[in-house]
């Protein structure tokens, strides 16, 4: 790669260099908006209205974060979120895991009409079904409860085609020493191909994090008791929807970002470590396709 | 009998996806087709009423507006999250140093991982007329008066295309880098030693050499047009309703808010054909089943 660039002429310097400044005025766009967001919320409530605030707090202090968990009670949503999505994620990995590993067995008889089975499942839009799906989660009693969330997307074509490709890199005469060994298909398929494919794990268990933690359309459909609200549908009631004000308090500007910030934590917190499974999950499942 | 005891454990395994797909899946989709079809109400009996919901919705000028605006809203993130993302990748693979490259890449990826209401959120702040960070640059560096874009149903459709590209950009241009990555070194070498510059070697070598690529990210990127529900929802006003809500949101109104369930699912099958039959148009067009 580096031998391509070895005579670097001023043409190609000043190339470089626009290129490098186009990407850094990209970037800004990214950027400077969390750094507004972020000093807004850490501004008194009667400083964040004003026009003011752009790169650094004015009135210094975490009374919106206090307001916003406390006094909002955020913290029930943020719980209703957490728990959906991390009984959500673990069922997903878990079913579509199974089924990816079921995959894997090119004479399995029967496997042609279970991959189309599956296969059809990706060409409808869940969107396209939102209201079959109501009538059906109303029938099976589902409406305003966590478990509706939860079922919701609980397995996915594309995580079982993700998984298996996973599989497939695991060698295949282990597992067919093991058999030899005599242990059962559940055994070889927790103790070797779980944990050999432990990196494609990681991906769709973060690709499920992310999405069960932003997810916005189901909560919107199937939940209308507060009680029960996600974080993105309490968020939305918060920061989004005018004259918003809950109870006594007056949703300053510095509560709304503070609940923005919030809300985003878990996901910022993840993302650095696991940067580069997710690359490769997204590079693998688009060549699956 | 043998099949049975050879492979019995992974039927099991996939007891519990079939079901799922069945009752979450299948059923849906054969009882929607069936509501439409009905007078649906919550109470009683649900006569058949033949094609009444379908005709119902061709004659409802709300549909048709919906349908003029997720084509136009669509339509444009379709060719914008096409053009941002190619130019971006090619522009991340022109940079030599690694570690840069590497930090762009990250930084703009993360607006994917946000929901909607945290995009909305955080964008429709900065686009408020008063405190926003946008008009605060449009009054102070521009001297110009403040504006509301989110209140100007001209701009309203621009701002849903604009912000869609901005949270999806980064995420489709892993994509196309990837398709970069995958590209033949030894045709650089051949350019290099035909004397390409660098610019030729990018339009004469990378561009024709994505081509695949190009057609995978197209075919995904059509799929998502007539989804296209969270961002309106959040970023939509009673001012720009007309010239934002776009099919899901018609079907959402229809179904869940006004408790019309056969309108609603009539409204859902037009959006099952048409997804159908954009997807056929543009395997047909890209020639997909060649790649």
């Amino acid at each position: 790669m580096s031998d391509r660039f070895e005579r670097l002429g001023w043409k190609s310097k000043a190339f470089d260099t626009l290129n490098a400044l186009f990407l850094f005025a990209l970037m800004l766009t990214m950027i400077i908006p969390f750094i507004n967001v972020v000093a807004l919320s850490f501004s008194s409530g009667v400083a964040s209205m004003q026009p003011e605030i752009i790169l650094w707090p004015k009135a210094f202090s975490a009374e919106g974060y206090a307001i916003v968990w406390k006094s909002l009670d955020i913290w029930r949503p943020f719980m209703n979120s957490a728990i959906v999505t991390v009984i959500g994620t673990a069922l997903h990995v878990l079913l579509s895991s199974l089924a990816g590993y079921v995959f894997i067995y090119p004479r399995l008889p029967g496997r042609r009409i279970m991959l189309t089975f599956v296969l059809i499942t990706m060409m409808v839009p869940q969107e396209a079904i939102m209201i079959p799906l109501y009538v059906v989660n109303k029938d099976l009693h589902l409406i305003n409860t966590l478990s509706a969330l939860v079922l919701s997307g609980l397995v996915s074509g594309f995580s079982i085609l993700l998984m298996r490709s996973f599989f497939l890199n695991v060698p295949y005469e282990m597992a067919e020493s093991a058999k030899i060994d005599g242990a059962g298909e559940f055994r070889i398929f927790l103790t070797m191909y779980m944990r050999l494919a432990a990196a494609g794990l990681a991906t769709v268990v973060l690709f499920e994090f992310v999405g069960r933690w932003n997810m916005f359309t189901a909560p919107v459909m199937f939940i209308n008791d507060s009680m029960k609200y996600t974080l993105q549908v309490a968020l939305k009631a918060m920061i989004i929807d005018t004259n918003s004000n809950s109870g006594t308090y007056m949703v300053t500007t510095n509560v709304r970002m503070a609940g923005i910030i919030i809300s985003i934590i878990p996901l910022l917190a993840v993302y650095p470590f696991v940067q580069k499974y997710f690359m490769k999950g997204i590079l693998l499942g688009a060549s699956k396709e | 009998m043998k099949v049975l005891k050879r492979y019995g454990a992974l039927y099991v395994m996939m007891v519990p996806v079939i079901a799922y797909f069945l009752v979450f899946a299948y059923y849906p989709l054969v009882k929607g087709l069936q509501t439409s079809f009905q007078d649906y109400r919550l109470m009683g009996d649900r006569p058949y009423v033949g094609f009444a919901n379908y005709s119902a919705v061709m004659h409802d000028s709300m549909f048709w507006d919906a349908m003029v605006n997720t084509l136009v809203i669509g339509g444009g993130i379709l060719l914008f999250t096409f053009a941002a993302p190619l130019i971006i990748a090619l522009s991340l693979n022109e940079v030599l140093r690694t570690w840069y490259k590497k930090l762009a890449q990250m930084v703009l990826y993360v607006p994917h991982l946000l929901s909607w209401v945290v995009v909305g959120g955080i964008w429709i702040f900065m686009l408020s007329p008063d405190s926003g960070l946008v008009n605060m640059i449009l009054v102070h560096v521009f001297h110009r008066a403040p504006f509301n874009f989110l209140a100007d149903s001209t701009w309203a459709r621009w701002i849903m295309i604009w912000l869609a590209t901005w949270k999806e950009m980064g995420y489709t241009c892993i994509l196309f880098l990837a398709g970069i990555v995958s590209i033949n070194p030894s045709l650089y070498e051949a350019a290099r030693i035909d004397g390409a510059t660098r610019w030729q070697q990018l339009i004469r070598v990378t561009l024709p050499q994505l081509g695949n690529t190009m057609k995978v990210v197209f075919l995904l990127n059509t799929l998502g047009i007539l989804r296209i529900f969270d961002e309106v929802f959040v970023l939509r006003n009673p001012t720009i309703a007309t010239k934002v809500d776009v099919l899901m949101m018609y079907t959402f109104q229809k179904g869940i808010l006004d408790i019309k369930l056969g309108p609603a699912s009539a409204a859902s099958f037009f959006v099952l054909l048409l997804t159908l039959a954009l997807t056929l148009v543009v395997r047909r067009v890209t020639r997909f089943d060649e790649v």
